[in-house]
């Protein structure tokens, strides 16, 4: 299997306003695809409709070649995702929280307490371990996010906005997490953040008004249009 | 992995939601005092002289009497019920914590699954508690346990199940807990209320209402409430206790019923639901 993702045709509907007008998109294992576009473009509707928690109005979305909307489980079970932003049951610690999710995903016993000790020690979160996740602040619980993603080491990463509500320091050591991940897994990711962007992918599809613009490299873009920038705004409309 | 093993450890993290929360010892203490207030009131105001219940029977169902009046759970069964399923489902859209839960490699079906079994062994648990309390009493004061209390216990978790899957049933489709816990409560106390009284006067038997149903957990205990009641059947309060002498098995299948369709009901739509 070549392609990791494939997205053929896809569209989605709420109550009559169409967020994503038939949307293609092939991504091949051990790419780096940003998803780019302004608000409302249709990234977050492209990514929820990937992991199974909307159902496409047409069209068909695959992930290592299994339909996701027909076989939603099987589907994810190779994807850690990152989606809007997360909240966490109050009443865990992250600990807890990684336990729970690490055993719905078949982990257990001295290899899911491995891995959490070392997913949480990658976002630095050692010290709040076993805190409530009550007394956790915006920033935190996103690092709780990256955490609970990668606790699988699963091959596809799914990322919204990964660097939401973090500090400058927290923006650069997840941009390091996520370019050390992409050595190894394919990861799509989006961002309206054109600097993210460059730093954690290779290529780029930009989408506005739920259309795709364009899907190519950002290093041709960046020919094509003398900078990242005045490819961004030629692509995208100004105003919603 | 099998669905079952994931069913367990839903259930588990959702009963560990349910133990660490504050609903959950409130619920305990609001009926460990409902029930110690209710055994203390009936012996220290003599509750059977002053509503002039005859000695005779008194000598023969005192045991079963008293049973009947510390083990009306009905009330209790509902808000703990409703308490700790109300939010279930909803929560997990209104606090985006299904951002975390649902991309993971798990059937909705087994997680609402999950949280319907954390819900009930909370409600259970309470229950059986306030139970032991009442045993506890029954022995004390008349050396003896009626046999009647498992049915009343059976009818009364019975009444859980049931509104569990009504707040459930709530909880898929309404965007809040609150307004799924609100609304629970107002179909049950009010909109069956009416329903059941309506009937009633019509001259037609409500054995189908949940409420109706539920109230047969005063009638396991195998004593006639007309014969206990009867020369004081003029209305206010006996009235209620007469008409509670509804058989209790069909009470229970009714409830059975309630359960097992409205629970059906919360699994097809929060499977359909989307996470918008």
């Amino acid at each position: 299997m070549r392609e990791s993702i494939v997205i053929e045709g896809l569209s989605k509907y709420y109550n009559g306003f169409l967020a994503l007008d038939n949307l293609s998109l092939k991504i091949r294992k051990n790419e780096d695809v940003a998803l780019l576009g302004p608000n409302g473009a249709g990234k977050t509707t492209t990514l929820k409709l990937l992991c199974g928690l909307l159902r496409p109005s047409s069209g068909a979305a695959y992930i290592n070649g299994i339909n996701v909307v027909e076989e939603r489980e099987r589907a994810v079970s190779k994807v850690g995702a990152i989606l809007e932003t997360p909240e966490f049951y109050p009443f865990l610690t992250p600990e807890e929280t990684l336990s729970y999710l690490g055993r719905l995903r078949g982990m257990r016993g001295r290899r899911l307490g491995r891995r959490i000790m070392e997913v949480i020690e990658l976002v630095r979160l050692e010290e709040w371990s076993k805190v409530k996740i009550e007394k956790f602040s915006r920033g935190m619980k996103q690092r709780l996010a990256i955490a609970q993603a990668l606790l699988h080491d699963p091959p596809i990463l799914i990322l919204d906005e990964p660097a939401l509500g973090l500090d400058p320091r927290g923006m650069m050591e997840v941009r390091e997490i996520f370019k050390e991940a992409r050595k190894r897994k394919t990861v799509l990711l989006a961002s309206h953040l054109l600097t993210e962007v460059a730093q954690v992918c290779d290529k780029v599809a930009i989408i506005d008004h739920g259309q795709l613009r364009v899907y190519d490299s950002i290093a041709h873009l960046k020919r094509k249009y003398r900078s990242f920038e005045r490819a961004y705004l030629k692509l995208t409309r100004a105003a919603i | 992995m099998s669905e079952f093993e994931k069913l367990k450890i839903v259930t588990r993290y959702e009963l560990l939601k349910q133990f660490r929360g504050k609903r959950f010892y409130g619920a305990l203490a609001i009926t460990v005092l409902a029930v110690v207030l209710t055994i203390g009131l009936y012996e220290g105001l003599d509750l059977p002289r002053q509503m002039g219940i005859p000695d005779n029977i008194m000598s023969q169902y005192g045991a079963e009497i008293f049973a009947i009046f510390v083990t009306s759970m009905g009330a209790m069964a509902i808000l703990a019920a409703v308490f700790f399923a109300g939010d279930a489902i909803a929560s997990e859209f209104e606090g985006k914590t299904g951002y975390i839960l649902f991309p993971n490699p798990v059937k909705r079906t087994t997680i609402v699954v999950g949280k319907y079994l954390a819900c009930f062994i909370a409600t259970a648990t309470i229950l059986f508690i306030a139970y032991l309390i009442s045993a506890g009493a029954l022995l004390g004061f008349y050396g003896q346990v009626p046999g009647g209390i498992l049915g009343s216990l059976a009818i009364a978790l019975m009444l859980a199940c049931s509104m569990i899957s009504m707040a459930f049933a709530f909880s898929s489709v309404l965007k809040g807990g609150m307004g799924a816990t609100i609304a629970t409560l107002l179909t049950y106390m009010v909109v069956f209320s009416i329903i059941s009284m309506s009937l009633s006067y019509a001259g037609y038997d409500p054995w189908f209402m949940p409420d109706r149903a539920g109230d047969t957990m005063t009638a396991t205990y195998g004593i006639s409430m007309e014969q206990v009641f009867g020369e004081m059947a003029g209305g206010g309060s006996m009235m209620g206790m007469m008409q509670a002498s509804q058989d209790p098995v069909l009470g229970f299948l009714v409830l059975l019923g309630y359960a097992v369709i409205l629970f059906g009901v919360s699994i097809v739509v929060t499977k359909r639901r989307e996470m918008i």
